[in-house]
């Protein structure tokens, strides 16, 4: 996949380069990389919002921006400010009903949800007077609307307390067990080493390291360390035969 | 169809709920009674044919709001959802970009229309109580103003795709008000034969007309019913000339980066 944006009288900015992953169902793959390195723009031509300039992605078999493919896809962005004016149960309702959830299962599954972000009792407040926390639970309760097969979440744990990050962690944990695949990026390092199977590192739009955490147990100090010193090398230290641990 | 329909139902619905917790349509509202009411204290000191002042002043009241309103509510509805972001949960979903191209054009027409009728029965209402009372054409002035509405409103969504907030609320603002003025300079351009008059024609020609949807004069004036085929033509240009403002939209909206 190329990701590209024009500029003028100048060359287009290539933000993703080459980058080529895949992730396996029943996955939980972290993406990391530091602010800048393409992931957000990855993550925009998984869910269909841009077109590569060059390359493809599938999902599920359909071309990513076919609206067939979202059918089993749940987003979380990275900072979605949900209408002022509506409430959480609202919010949900909305996205739900364009999911196209018929009626009687969208009021439950609303209900389970908000219970399981923990925020029932504000699910008739108005959004403008929620907290940056609760709207990022409003975030992740709209993202598992429809028992998605696949969870796309960018920057997940972004405005959540340290309490509302191991409620989050759990809440994961128990997709997975329902048999979801997750792609995440986040900046939570020790978040990413507590939940996922695999790692992709990308730096300057391109993938510069893919392991499994069982891969690095033993071969790296620790995530941050192995990530730290990667992403300032600009390649993969392990491929290059340094020894990290 | 039916899925295109659910959307678009579920948009409308939220659409609906946030204008009227919005406080637009109140301010708007008592502002066009206050007007009506204003206009209708010149009876006290016994000026003719005042029925004629008040209904013009409260036809205008309402036509100028609704105007700006439709305009407002248009203009936000997908500009906003990138603003804050929104339009990223939305997009997730299985829908298309036609399908929440066209939920948003109807969000937005169903709802300033909603407003529209809101002042418009407020203010009969409040002519009612002062003894004024309307002809028939009052009904056509409404379904009239309706095609115009969704008219403006697809013109307005599509601009917002290509312009920023600010400047597409000057630009439709300024041509929905404007080609009402843009009739009255060419009437008095016919007058001359030169150069001039050609160019203005051309404009007259190109230019969208929003002031073709509005008979405010007609019933303060209290003609009889227009037939009823020059509604059924004005339906025709609503519907094609908005549907052509949509394909405009949808032509820049289909490849468009979100966010």
């Amino acid at each position: 996949m190329v990701v590209a944006y024009r500029r003028w009288l100048k060359p287009p900015f290539r933000a993703v380069d080459e980058l080529s992953f895949v992730v396996r169902e029943g996955e939980i793959v972290g993406f990391l990389g530091v602010n800048g390195a393409g992931k957000t723009s990855t993550i925009k031509v998984l869910m269909g919002f841009q077109v590569p300039a060059a390359g493809t992605v599938r999902i599920f078999g359909m071309d990513a921006a076919d609206a067939r493919a979202r059918q089993l896809v749940g987003f979380l962005p990275e900072t979605a400010l949900y209408s002022p004016y509506l409430t959480p149960y609202e919010t949900l309702r909305l996205y739900g009903e364009l999911h196209g959830l018929p009626s009687r299962q969208l009021k439950a599954q609303i209900d389970t949800l908000l219970e399981a972000v923990k925020l029932s009792h504000k699910a008739h407040t108005l959004n403008k007077n929620l907290s940056k926390g609760m709207l990022q639970r409003v975030g992740i309760a709209q993202a598992l609307l429809g028992n998605p097969k696949l969870l796309i979440l960018d920057e997940v744990s972004s405005g959540l307390d340290p309490i509302g990050k191991r409620e989050l962690r759990d809440l994961l944990a128990n997709q997975r067990t329902h048999g979801a695949t997750i792609f995440f990026s986040s900046h939570e390092l020790a978040e990413v080493a507590s939940i996922c199977d695999r790692i992709l590192i990308i730096h300057q739009g391109r993938l510069i390291a893919e392991h499994t955490l069982s891969d690095l147990a033993g071969r790296v100090e620790s995530l941050e360390d192995y990530f730290i010193r990667t992403v300032q090398a600009g390649f993969d230290i392990l491929d290059m035969g340094v020894n990290a641990a | 169809m039916t899925r295109t329909l659910q959307i678009t139902r579920a948009l409308i619905t939220a659409g609906l709920l946030e204008t009227l917790r919005r406080k637009d349509l109140y301010v708007v509202l008592i502002l066009t009674l206050l007007l009506t009411l204003g206009a209708s204290v010149f009876r006290v000191f016994g000026v003719q044919g005042l029925e004629i002042f008040v209904k013009d002043v409260a036809l205008t009241a309402i036509g100028g709001m609704t105007t700006v309103l439709t305009v407002l509510i248009a203009a936000r509805q997908i500009p906003e959802e990138m603003q804050r972001r929104t339009i990223y949960p939305l997009m997730a979903r299985p829908i298309t970009r036609a399908q929440l191209l066209f939920g948003k054009w109807a969000t937005a027409t169903f709802t300033a229309s909603l407003c529209f009728i809101i002042l418009a029965l407020s203010t009969l209402a409040l002519l009612q109580i002062l003894g004024i009372g309307v002809k028939p054409i009052f009904a056509q002035y409404l379904v009239l103003k309706l095609l115009g509405i969704g008219w403006l409103c697809a013109m307005v969504v599509a601009l917002s795709l290509y312009m920023t907030p600010a400047a597409n609320v000057t630009l439709s603002l300024i041509l929905a008000f404007g080609s009402g003025v843009f009739g009255r300079l060419l009437l008095m351009a016919h007058w001359e034969h030169d150069l001039g008059a050609l160019w203005l024609n051309l404009l007259y020609g190109v230019l969208p007309h929003y002031d073709y949807f509005d008979m405010s004069k007609k019933v303060v004036f209290d003609w009889d019913l227009a037939p009823w085929w020059v509604l059924g033509a004005m339906a025709g240009y609503a519907l094609l000339s908005g549907g052509m403002w949509l394909l405009v939209g949808w032509l820049r909206f289909r490849n468009q980066t979100i966010g």
